[in-house]
C-alpha cells in the first residue's frame, strides 16, 4: 500500500459514549493508542444506563457500568469529549482528519464541582429524557450520579418567541418561570437588567411577546404583560440597594424624559456616567406621563420608578426646553461629551378633510396633555373620536369619564386595531360604541359649530405593508353620524423645529435620522431614538432605543468601535428550535384580569385593571411551556459557588487528527406511537418497556416501586407485548430486534421479585433465547410464575372506568380469549438512531435498507469506508455481550490498522511520592455511603456515620450519596490531606468492584494503596436485610467497625515490576485461533497458534457457506495463505499444549508437537479457542437410513454441486440436540442456517418442497429476512412442542414423519425423501483438557465460562487469559471472526504494555518457622512456591502468586503469611466487635 | 361553496333520514351539492364479492361522471366511499387495470365527515349554533371501513380517528374517548348471521355504556341501522334494556343549528331519540 510510507496518526476517534463506545475507547486506548471519545449526549453511559438489571444474571447496570464509567473519565489516554458531533471525516486510513461541533455546556467543566446548586434554583422543570419522560428535571441537570462526567449541564435551546420579539428582548421566559417560583425581586431584577420600567410597562405595553407565544397553538398565550407587572407590584424599589459603580467623569445630556430618554439615562448611570435629563414640560415621563391617562397607568408608578432611575444619580432638570432653553451647543458648552435626543412624538396627525378647522375638532394627544397636566379641556355631549389605537381608546374613556357619551370610528375591522383585544373589550365595557369600516370624509358644520362626522363605509381588501387589510371606500354608503366634539386620534409625529441649524438631518417622515444600529445621528456625539427616531411606535421600543443608545454613547465616550459585534440576528443563533409541545399538556385557559366595576370605573379615574392575585400569577406563570428549556433567569449563575455558569458559551468547532475511526452511536427504540392500535400515548396504562425499566430502577422517578403511571397503583397483572417494531413490514421494520424476548423475560422475573403479587405475562411469537444462557433464563422464568402466550396481539383497548387495559389473543386450543391487566408493556424494537443516520450520510457509509452500517464480508465491524469501524447496535440489533464482543473486535481492528504508530501519542501517569507512614499513629478516615438509596433506603446512614466517629483512631467521618462518583473521589483526596489521614475506610458496596478505584484516589495523594479498606454495607447488608432496617443499621455498624479494625493494622506493599513476554500464544487453529493470531500479528506482535489436528481450519474445513451465502471455504483459505507467510506467527499443528506455569505477562507453556517434541512457549497472554463440533445424533434414524443427513452433511452435497431430484420432499427438523433437558442450550445457528438451505434448494429447483419442524424460529436480526424469504418462497413451517416430536419411519425407499402441528392443532403426516437435521453444536473434546491444564472454569454445558457473561464475554476470571469462537458458546462465522479480533484486542492490553506490576497481595514464607515438609508446593495451584535445595529454603515467587491463601491454610507450622491479609489484620477485625 | 355529490343507494331509500339532514345541514351552510348526473351503483357488496372487475368499472363510471363535472365529490356512504377511492387508486396507479375507462384524478373525493369538518366549515358551524348540545354524552363510532384501508384513504389515522369527536365538542357535547370507535358492527352479516351481529353490537352498547355515553353517533348509514334497528331484539334476548340512540352526525349539526325538520328525521330512527333530547333540553 502506498500509505504505508506515511506514518499513521496513533490516535482514534470513538464516536458514542454507550457500552460499545466505552469499551472500545477502553481496549483502544489500552492497547497504546490515544482516544478521543465523542458522545452526542452531555455525558456518557448510553442505553445501558437506563437499564435497571440485565439478563440472564439479573446483574444490576448502573453497577456494572458505573466502574467502566469511571475506569474511562480516569484513563489518562482516553479524551472525552461530550455534546459532540462529527461533522466530516477526510483524508485516509491511519491519517484522517475529524471536525466536530461541540455545543455549549454552559458550565465550565474545569470549574463544576458537580454539586447541584444549580439544579436547586433553577425554576424550569422539564421531563426528564434520562427517565424516558416519566419524571422531571431542571435545564440545569445531570443523568445520573455515577455518570461522566459528572458535571451538571444546562441545556438551552433557540431564545424563546416572546424574548425575540420584544422590542427590548426581555428574557420573558426567565421572569415568567420565577414568578412562577415566588421569586419576585429575583423576577424584577432580571427584568430591570433591560428595563428599568417594569411597573410603567407591565401596564401599558400591547405586549407583542403575547401574539409570538406557542402556548397559543394549544390555547391562549401567557399573560406575560399582567405578570411583569404583578412582579413589579411585590417589590418597593425605594427599599431595592443600589449597588456602587465607578463613577465616570464624561457628562451625558438627555433630552426628553419619556421612554427612550428614561431608559437611555439609566443604562449609562449603571455604568458610571454622570446623566442629566432636560424636560420641556413640567413634569418628567414624557408620553408616559402626559399621553396615558390615569385609568390605565397610575402617576404613582411612573413617579417611582422614576424615582428609582434618579437613584442612580440621574438628574431630571423640568422646563428645560431645547431650542427655548437650551441648544446643542450650548449643551456642549456646558461640557456634555455626548447628547441624547428622546423628544419623542407630541404632535397629533390632522384628520386632512373638509371642516377640521372647526374649534370643535381637537387632536388627540393634546386633548390627553392637557387632561394629564390638569390644564382645562374642551367637553363635548357626544364625542366623535376617530381612530383605533391606544391615543383613540384613551381619549374615548377619559372624554366618557368626564361625562360624555362617546362614539369610536375606525376604517378598519375589529381584528386590524393596533390596540389589545381586552383594552378593547373593556372600551366597550364602558358604554362606547365603536363604529368599524367608518371612514371620515367631512366635519359637518351647523352654525359654525361641529353636528357631526359624513362618513363612507369601507370593505377590507387585500393585505397591506403592515400586514392589516386596506380598508376600500364602498361607493354611494355615505351616512352621518352625529356630534359636538370630533377628536383626531389617527397618528402623531415629532416636533422637530428646536433641530434647525444643529446638521441633524432628518427623514423624510419627518423623523431624526440615526443610524439603526449604533442610533448616532449626522452629528457626531449627538444620538437619537424612540419616537422621535423611528415615528410613532410602542414605549418598549422606545426603551429598547435608549439601551442600545446607551451602549453607542458609553462605546463612543471611550473611543471604541460603535457597530462593532452589534445588529447580529439573535435568530441566526443555533437554529435548535424550541422544545415540543409535550402531548400531554392539558389546556388551561389564561387567568381572567379583575376588572374594576364599570359604576366606578366611569366615576373616577382610579386603574381598571386591578392586577393578578399572587395564586393567580402563580398560576399563570405555571402556564408557560418554557420553549428554550433554559430561560435564562440566571438563578444558577448566583447559586455557582465556583462560579462555574457561563451563559454566553458558543458552539465550538474542533479538527482532530486521528488515525481510524470506530463508530458506536447505537439506537433509539422503536416510536411506539407508530402502532396506533396499542394506544402508546392515548393509554396512560401502555407504556415502553425502557419506561419499564425506568419505573424499575432504584435511581428512576418512582424509586423502583412499579406505579402506573395513570393513578400511581401498584400493577397486579402486567401484560408485555413483544414485536413492538420488530418483524412488522407494516411498520417498516422487517428486521428482529433480536434483544427483546430476553429483556422482557428479564423484566418480568424482576417485576416479580419486586412484588410477589405481580402476575406477568408476555405475549409473543417465536422465544428467541438464542444467547448464552438464555434458555435456562427462559425456563426458569417460566417455572417461576412468569406466564408465556404464543399469540400475536392485534390491538390494545382501555376500559374507560378503571383505566385497566383489555387485551383479546388466541389461546393454546386456539379459542379467542379476552383478558384485563393493569399495565401492558411494549416490548419496542431496537430503531436505528436518526442522528446515527445522518452520521453514517455524512461519513458516506454504505447502510443495509433500516438504515443500520452495512458491515464487510467476513468483517462486521468494518464499514464501508476503510478506517472507519463500527460496533453494537449501529452494526445490527444486538446484545450486550455481543456488543461488547464488537467492540473489542473494531479495537483490534483499529490497533492493526495503526500498528506503527502504537504508543506515539501516549501520556504517562505520575503519581506523587508516596508517604512514609510507619512511624505515625493510625489516623483512620470513614466515608460511608448511601448508594443513592440502595444503602440509605434500609440503613440509617447518618446515624452510622455519628456512631463511626466514636470509634478509636478514628479521625474524621462523613457519609456521601454516592462514594464512588467524581466529585465524591475529589472530596476523599481532599479530606486525606487535610485531616492528615494514613488509613481510609470506605463502607459502600463490594471491593470487587470498587476497591481498585479507591486504592488509585489513594495513590494520587501519596498514600499506599494498600492503607484502604472496604465495609461492603450494601450486598452484604442492606440487599439482604432490606426488611430488617434497624438490624442492618446494627450490621452496618459492626461491619464498619471491623473494616476500622482491620486498617488499624494495614501496612503499606510495594509493587514489584517485571517485563512483559510480547508473545501471544494462541490454542486452536479454527478460524478464531487464526483470527486472533493474524490480527495480533498485523498489530506487531509474534504469536504461536497451537493446532491439535494436523491441518489448520477446524469447522472452517468443512465446506458451506455464511448466512449471505459467501464459501467459508474460500475465506478460510485466504486466511491460511495469510497466517503461513506472516513472519511473526508460528504455527504448531498436531500439537496440544501439556504444561502449563507462569502468570499474567509471562507465562510458560509446554507443547507436545507431532513429532513427539517439548516446545517451551514463553507468552504474555494466552487466547483459547478450541472450537465446537456437530453432535452426531442418534435421533431420527440418523446413521441409519441415507436420507437423513445434517446440516453440515446437506450443506457438504450442495457445496460439491449436488442438487436433490426434481419434485423431492425435503423435512428439516430442528433442535436436534438442543434445548433438551441434558442439553438445554440453543444452538443459535440452526435456524437461520435451515432457513438459508431451504431458500437455496428451493432456488435450484422450486419443484423441491421444503417442511421446516420447529419448536421456535429463531432467526434473530437481520436473519428474520431470510425466514420471510423462505416463507414466501413457498417453504412451509410446523411448530412442534418437545414433548411431542415427529415420529419418522422408514417407508419403502422413503421416509414417512409423522407431527402435530401445534398451530393447527392436529396430526400431519409427510412422506420425505430427505430428512435433514439440525443437529447442536458441542464443545470440542478437547475443551475439558485444556480447562484443566489451565485451570480455567467451563459452565453447566461444557463451553468455557467467561468471567462475566455481561461485560467481560472474552475474559475468563483468571488474568491473562482470553477465550473466542465456538468454545464460548454457539454463533455464526463472522460472529467468530469479531469473537477471534476480540480476543486478540484483550491480548494486546497486555502484550502492548512492556512492564506490569506484581501484586503487593502475596504469601510469603518466614524462614525461620518453615519446617520444609512442602506441604504448599503440592497445593499451589499457580506452582508458586519454590524450593531452593542448594540453600534449603521455600520461597514464594511473587508474580505466580494469586494471594489465594491455601499453601497459609495447609502450612503445618504456620509458617506461611500473606501480605495484606495477614493474621494480625484479622484478629483486629475480630478484637473490633468483641 | 359547490361540490359534487354522490348519494348512493341507501340514502334513497334505507337511510332517507341521513339524506335529509345532510340537505338540510348543506343548505345551512350554503354548500351546494350537486348530485352526479345519472350515476350507478359503487359495487359495494355483491358486485366486489363476485366480480372485481365489475365492481371496479361501476365505481370507475361513476368517478368518470363525476370528473366531467370537474368538482370534488362528497360521498356519506362509508361503502361507496371505500369502494369510489378503490377505483381512483386503481386507475391512478394502475391504468392498464380498465384501459378503456380514461380517468385523470384531479378531483378529490372526500367522505362526508371529512368534508365538513374542515376548519373553515367547522368555524361556520360553530358560528351558526342557536342550541348547543350541552351535557350530550356521547361516543362517536366512526366504523371500520370509512378509514381503512389507510393504502387506499390515505388517512394516517385509521386506527383512532378524532373529527367527529371535535365536531360533537365543538356542537357543545360531550364526546367521551373509548376503544371502539373503529371496530366492526358486522353490518355486512346483518341477514346472514344474525347471531354475530349480536355478539358484535351488543358490545358495542355494553362498552359504549362503560365509557359514560347515552347515545352514539355514527357516519354510516349501515353502523347505524345496524345499531338501531336489533337494539330492541338484543334487549329482549339478553334481558338488558338498552337504550342509546344512534344518531348521524348530521342530524346533530342540524340540532345544534335549529333546523325545523330535526324531528322528523329523528322519528324514523328505531331507537326513539326524542326522550333523550328531551330529557337534556335540546327539544
Amino acid at each position: 500500500m502506498a500509505t504505508e510510507e506515511k506514518a499513521s496518526i496513533g490516535a482514534v476517534l470513538v464516536v458514542g459514549g454507550g457500552i460499545a463506545g466505552l469499551q472500545a475507547a477502553l481496549d483502544t486506548a489500552n492497547a497504546g493508542f490515544k482516544v478521543y471519545l465523542v458522545e452526542k449526549d452531555i455525558s456518557l453511559g448510553g442505553i445501558m444506563a437506563k437499564l435497571d438489571k440485565t439478563f440472564p444474571t439479573n446483574d444490576c447496570s448502573t453497577c456494572m457500568i458505573s466502574p467502566k464509567l469511571i475506569e474511562v473519565g480516569m484513563h489518562p489516554d482516553i479524551e472525552v469529549i461530550t455534546q459532540a458531533d462529527v461533522e466530516s471525516l477526510t483524508g485516509e486510513p491511519g491519517n484522517f482528519s475529524v471536525t466536530l461541533t461541540q455545543a455549549p455546556r454552559y458550565i465550565d467543566l474545569a470549574k463544576c464541582t458537580a454539586c447541584g446548586d444549580c439544579a436547586k434554583v433553577c425554576p424550569v422543570e422539564m421531563p426528564s429524557t434520562f427517565d424516558e419522560g416519566l419524571g422531571t428535571r431542571r435545564a440545569a441537570y445531570r443523568h445520573f450520579p455515577q455518570t461522566i462526567p459528572a458535571q451538571f449541564a444546562i441545556k438551552k435551546l433557540d431564545r424563546p418567541p416572546c424574548v425575540t420579539t420584544c422590542p427590548a428582548t426581555l428574557k420573558v421566559q426567565g421572569y415568567v418561570q420565577l414568578i412562577k417560583v415566588g421569586k419576585y425581586e429575583e423576577a424584577v431584577k432580571l427584568i430591570m437588567e433591560e428595563l428599568p420600567l417594569p411597573g410603567v410597562i407591565g401596564r401599558v405595553c400591547p405586549h407583542p411577546c403575547e401574539s409570538a407565544c406557542r402556548r397559543r397553538e394549544m390555547d391562549e398565550a401567557i399573560a406575560i404583560c399582567d405578570l411583569k407587572r404583578f412582579a413589579a407590584d411585590q417589590v418597593d424599589l425605594a427599599k431595592l440597594p443600589i449597588p456602587k459603580v465607578p463613577r465616570k467623569r464624561k457628562k451625558v445630556a438627555i433630552i426628553g424624559s419619556g421612554p427612550a430618554g428614561l431608559s437611555c439615562a439609566y443604562h449609562l448611570a449603571r455604568r458610571g456616567y454622570p446623566c442629566t435629563i432636560f424636560e420641556a414640560l413640567p413634569v418628567a415621563g414624557g408620553m408616559l406621563r402626559v399621553g396615558i391617562p390615569d385609568h390605565r397607568l397610575p402617576k404613582d408608578i411612573l413617579e417611582k420608578e422614576i424615582a428609582y432611575i434618579q437613584r442612580w444619580g440621574v438628574q431630571i432638570k423640568t422646563n428645560m426646553a431645547l431650542g427655548r432653553d437650551l441648544t446643542l451647543d450650548s449643551l456642549v458648552k456646558d461640557g456634555y461629551k455626548a447628547i441624547f435626543l428622546g423628544l419623542g412624538c407630541h404632535a397629533g396627525t390632522s384628520l386632512g378633510i373638509p371642516g377640521e378647522e372647526a374649534e370643535g375638532v381637537l387632536e388627540g394627544v393634546d386633548f390627553l396633555r392637557r387632561q394629564a397636566l390638569g390644564q382645562p379641556v374642551r367637553l363635548g355631549k357626544k364625542v366623535l373620536v376617530v381612530g383605533g389605537g391606544y391615543v383613540a381608546l384613551d381619549v374615548a374613556r377619559t372624554a366618557r369619564r368626564l361625562g360624555s357619551e362617546v362614539v369610536i370610528l375606525y376604517r378598519r375591522s375589529r381584528q386590524e386595531m393596533p390596540a389589545a383585544p381586552e383594552e378593547i373589550l373593556e372600551t366597550e365595557r364602558e358604554g362606547i360604541r365603536i363604529e368599524f369600516l367608518a371612514a371620515p370624509q367631512e366635519v359637518v358644520l351647523k352654525d359654525d359649530a361641529v353636528a357631526g362626522l359624513r362618513c363612507l363605509r369601507m370593505a377590507l381588501g387585500e393585505a397591506d405593508a403592515s400586514g392589516r387589510r386596506r380598508p376600500i371606500p364602498i361607493p354611494g354608503s355615505e351616512f352621518t353620524i352625529a356630534g359636538d366634539l370630533v377628536v383626531a386620534a389617527v397618528g402623531q409625529k415629532p416636533i422637530l423645529d428646536c433641530l434647525e441649524g444643529t446638521g441633524i438631518q432628518l427623514t423624510r417622515w419627518g423623523t431624526i435620522d440615526a443610524d439603526p444600529i449604533t442610533y448616532m445621528t449626522s452629528r457626531s456625539g449627538v444620538f437619537a431614538a424612540g419616537d422621535v427616531q423611528v415615528g410613532p411606535w410602542i414605549a418598549i421600543g422606545a426603551v429598547a432605543g435608549g439601551r442600545e443608545a446607551a451602549e453607542s454613547i458609553d462605546r463612543y465616550l471611550q473611543g471604541r468601535d460603535l457597530a462593532a459585534g452589534r445588529g447580529v440576528s439573535t435568530a441566526a443563533q443555533a437554529m435548535q428550535g424550541w422544545v415540543d409541545i409535550p402531548l400531554t399538556e392539558e389546556k388551561q385557559p389564561r387567568e381572567p384580569m379583575p376588572l374594576l366595576p364599570v359604576d366606578q370605573c366611569l366615576a373616577t379615574f382610579a386603574e381598571v385593571r386591578q392586577g393578578y392575585s399572587e395564586e393567580q400569577a402563580r398560576r399563570e406563570a405555571e402556564r408557560c411551556l418554557n420553549c428554550a428549556i433554559c430561560s435564562e433567569c440566571l438563578q444558577c449563575v448566583q447559586a455557582c459557588k465556583p462560579g462555574a455558569v457561563d451563559h454566553s458559551q458558543q458552539a465550538k468547532k474542533l479538527v482532530l487528527q486521528v488515525g481510524a475511526v470506530i463508530l458506536a452511536p447505537g439506537y433509539r427504540p422503536f416510536e411506539a406511537r407508530r402502532k396506533v392500535e396499542y394506544g402508546y400515548g392515548r393509554y396512560a396504562n401502555v407504556i415502553t418497556a425502557l419506561e419499564f425499566e425506568r419505573l424499575l430502577s432504584a435511581t428512576g422517578p418512582t424509586q423502583g416501586h412499579v406505579q402506573r403511571p395513570a393513578d400511581g397503583r401498584k400493577p397486579k397483572k402486567i401484560a408485555w407485548i413483544q414485536c413492538v417494531g420488530s418483524r412488522d413490514k407494516a411498520a417498516g421494520r422487517d428486521y428482529c430486534s433480536s434483544v427483546c424476548c430476553m429483556y422482557a423475560t428479564k423484566q418480568a422475573i424482576i417485576a416479580r421479585e419486586h412484588d410477589a403479587e405481580v402476575e406477568p405475562t408476555i405475549f409473543f411469537i417465536d422465544m428467541r433465547a438464542h444467547g448464552k444462557g438464555f434458555d435456562r433464563y427462559y425456563e426458569r422464568a417460566e417455572a417461576s410464575g412468569v406466564r408465556y402466550v404464543r399469540s400475536m396481539v392485534s390491538r390494545v383497548a382501555e376500559k374507560p372506568q378503571s383505566k385497566n387495559l383489555e387485551i383479546s389473543y388466541v389461546d393454546a386450543n386456539g379459542k379467542i380469549q379476552q383478558e384485563e391487566f393493569d399495565l401492558v408493556v411494549l416490548s419496542v424494537g431496537l430503531d436505528a438512531h436518526p442522528e446515527a443516520v445522518a452520521l453514517g450520510r455524512r461519513l458516506g457509509l454504505e447502510t443495509n435498507p433500516w438504515n443500520f452500517a452495512a458491515s464487510r464480508p467476513f468483517a462486521e465491524v468494518a464499514t464501508s469506508r476503510p478506517g472507519v469501524f463500527t460496533c453494537g447496535v449501529y452494526q445490527a440489533p444486538k446484545d450486550i455481550p455481543e456488543t461488547v464482543a464488537q467492540a473489542l473486535a473494531a479495537a483490534a481492528s483499529a490497533s492493526a490498522l495503526l500498528a506503527d504508530s502504537r504508543g506515539t501519542l501516549l501520556t504517562s501517569k505520575t503519581y506523587p511520592p508516596e508517604r512514609d507512614v510507619s512511624l505515625e499513629e493510625p489516623r483512620v478516615g470513614v466515608f460511608v455511603c448511601h448508594c443513592g438509596i440502595n444503602i440509605a433506603g434500609v440503613v440509617d446512614v447518618p446515624a452510622v456515620t455519628d456512631y463511626v466517629k466514636t470509634l478509636p483512631h478514628v479521625v474524621y467521618a462523613d457519609h456521601l450519596t454516592f462514594t464512588c462518583a467524581t466529585d465524591s473521589l475529589e472530596k476523599i483526596r481532599q479530606v486525606v490531606q487535610e485531616h492528615h489521614l494514613n488509613r481510609v475506610v470506605v463502607a459502600a458496596c463490594s471491593p470487587r468492584t470498587h476497591e481498585p478505584l479507591f486504592q488509585e484516589n489513594l495513590r494520587q495523594v501519596g498514600l499506599n494503596k494498600y492503607l484502604f479498606e472496604m465495609a461492603n454495607i450494601r450486598d452484604q447488608d442492606s440487599w439482604v436485610h432490606q426488611a430488617e432496617p434497624d438490624k442492618a443499621t446494627a450490621l452496618a455498624k459492626d461491619l464498619i467497625q471491623m473494616a476500622v479494625g482491620r486498617a488499624l493494622n494495614l501496612e503499606p506493599f510495594q509493587e514489584t515490576k517485571f517485563q512483559v513476554v510480547p508473545r501471544g500464544l494462541v490454542v486452536g487453529g479454527g478460524l478464531a485461533g487464526l483470527t486472533a493470531a493474524l490480527t495480533l500479528a498485523e498489530a506487531g506482535y509474534e504469536s504461536t497458534v497451537v493446532e491439535k489436528e494436523a491441518e489448520l481450519g477446524g469447522l472452517a474445513r468443512r465446506p458451506h457457506l455464511t448466512r449471505d451465502g459467501r464459501s467459508v471455504s474460500a475465506y478460510l483459505a485466504e486466511i491460511l495463505s495469510k497466517v503461513q507467510q506472516h513472519p511473526r506467527i508460528q504455527v504448531l499443528t498436531s500439537a496440544r499444549v501439556i504444561e502449563f506455569r507462569g502468570h499474567l505477562g509471562k507465562f510458560v507453556s509446554v507443547v507436545q508437537t507431532g513429532a513427539g517434541q517439548r516446545l517451551e512457549v514463553s507468552h504474555g497472554a494466552t487466547i483459547l479457542a478450541p472450537g465446537a463440533v456437530e453432535y452426531r445424533p442418534v435421533e431420527y434414524l440418523y446413521g441409519q437410513a441415507p436420507q437423513v443427513l445434517t446440516h453440515l452433511e446437506l450443506e457438504e452435497r450442495l457445496a460439491g454441486g449436488q442438487s436433490l431430484p426434481t419434485g423431492s420432499t425435503v423435512v428439516m427438523i430442528q433442535c436436534v440436540g438442543s434445548r433438551e433437558p441434558d442439553f438445554p442450550y440453543c444452538s443459535r445457528v440452526c435456524c437461520t442456517n435451515s432457513v438459508m438451505d431451504a431458500i437455496r434448494l428451493k432456488e435450484q429447483d422450486p419443484t423441491v418442497k421444503v417442511i421446516i419442524l420447529y419448536r421456535d424460529i429463531r432467526t434473530f436480526g437481520f436473519n428474520e429476512l431470510a425466514y420471510q424469504k423462505a416463507r414466501s418462497l413457498g417453504v412451509r413451517f410446523i411448530r412442534f412442542e418437545r414433548l411431542a416430536k415427529p415420529e419418522v419411519t422408514p417407508v419403502g425407499r422413503r421416509l414417512q414423519v409423522r407431527v402435530f402441528d401445534q398451530n393447527l392443532h392436529t396430526p400431519v403426516v409427510i412422506p420425505a425423501d430427505y430428512l435433514i437435521l439440525a443437529a447442536a453444536f458441542r464443545p470440542s473434546p478437547g475443551l475439558a483438557e485444556i480447562a484443566r491444564i489451565y485451570k480455567l472454569p467451563a459452565d453447566m454445558d461444557g463451553f468455557f465460562l467467561e468471567a462475566h457473561v455481561k461485560l467481560r464475554p472474552l475474559d475468563f476470571s483468571s488474568n491473562g487469559f482470553f477465550l473466542a469462537g465456538l468454545a464460548h458458546a454457539p454463533k455464526f462465522t463472522e460472529e467468530v471472526i469479531a469473537q477471534g479480533q476480540g480476543a486478540a484486542a484483550r491480548a494486546l492490553g497486555i502484550l502492548a504494555q512492556e512492564t506490569m506490576e506484581v501484586s503487593g497481595a502475596v504469601a510469603y514464607v518466614n524462614t525461620g518457622d518453615c519446617v520444609r515438609c512442602l506441604n504448599c508446593l503440592r497445593v499451589c495451584p499457580y506452582g508458586a512456591p519454590q524450593f531452593d535445595p542448594d540453600v534449603a529454603r521455600v520461597s514464594i515467587d511473587p508474580a505466580a502468586c494469586q494471594g489465594c491463601g491455601i499453601c497459609c491454610a495447609t502450612c503445618p507450622a504456620l509458617a506461611i503469611d500473606i501480605k495484606h491479609s495477614r493474621d494480625r489484620q484479622f484478629q483486629g477485625m475480630l478484637q473490633a466487635i468483641s | 361553496m359547490k361540490v359534487s355529490y354522490y348519494p348512493g343507494c341507501s340514502l334513497e331509500h334505507s337511510a332517507r333520514d341521513y339524506q335529509e339532514s345532510i340537505s338540510a345541514v348543506a343548505a345551512l351552510l350554503n354548500i351546494d351539492l350537486t348530485e352526479i348526473p345519472d350515476w350507478n351503483c359503487c359495487g359495494a357488496t355483491a358486485a366486489h364479492s363476485i366480480d372485481a372487475h365489475l365492481a371496479l368499472t361501476l365505481a370507475a363510471r361513476n368517478l368518470i361522471q363525476a370528473e366531467a363535472l370537474g368538482q370534488d365529490v362528497v360521498v356519506p356512504c362509508a361503502l361507496c366511499f371505500n369502494r369510489l377511492k378503490v377505483a381512483e387508486h386503481t386507475l391512478v396507479h394502475q391504468q392498464s387495470a380498465l384501459p378503456e375507462m380514461n380517468y385523470q384524478g384531479v378531483i378529490k373525493i372526500w367522505d362526508l365527515l371529512d368534508y365538513l369538518t374542515q376548519p373553515p366549515l367547522l368555524d361556520q358551524i360553530q358560528a351558526k349554533i342557536v342550541r348547543p348540545l350541552r351535557g350530550l354524552r356521547t361516543v362517536c363510532y366512526y366504523g371500520c371501513v370509512v378509514a381503512r384501508p389507510p393504502k387506499i384513504t390515505q388517512r394516517p389515522d385509521y386506527e383512532n380517528p378524532t373529527n367527529m369527536d371535535t365536531l360533537v365538542k365543538r356542537l357543545g357535547g360531550n364526546p367521551y374517548p373509548w376503544s371502539y370507535k373503529t371496530d366492526c358492527c358486522g353490518a355486512g352479516f346483518t341477514i346472514s348471521r344474525p347471531d354475530i351481529i349480536d355478539t358484535l353490537v351488543q358490545k358495542l352498547y355494553d362498552r359504549a355504556l362503560e365509557a359514560g355515553a347515552e347515545c352514539i353517533v355514527v357516519s354510516c348509514q349501515m353502523c347505524q341501522a345496524n345499531l338501531d334497528i336489533p337494539q330492541e331484539r338484543i334487549s329482549r334476548q339478553t334481558g338488558k334494556s338498552y337504550y342509546l340512540p344512534v344518531l348521524y352526525f348530521t342530524e346533530l349539526i342540524g340540532l345544534a343549528l335549529g333546523h325545523p325538520e330535526v324531528t322528523t328525521w329523528l322519528n324514523r330512527h328505531f331507537v326513539d331519540p326524542l326522550p333523550l333530547l328531551q330529557r337534556r333540553g335540546l327539544l
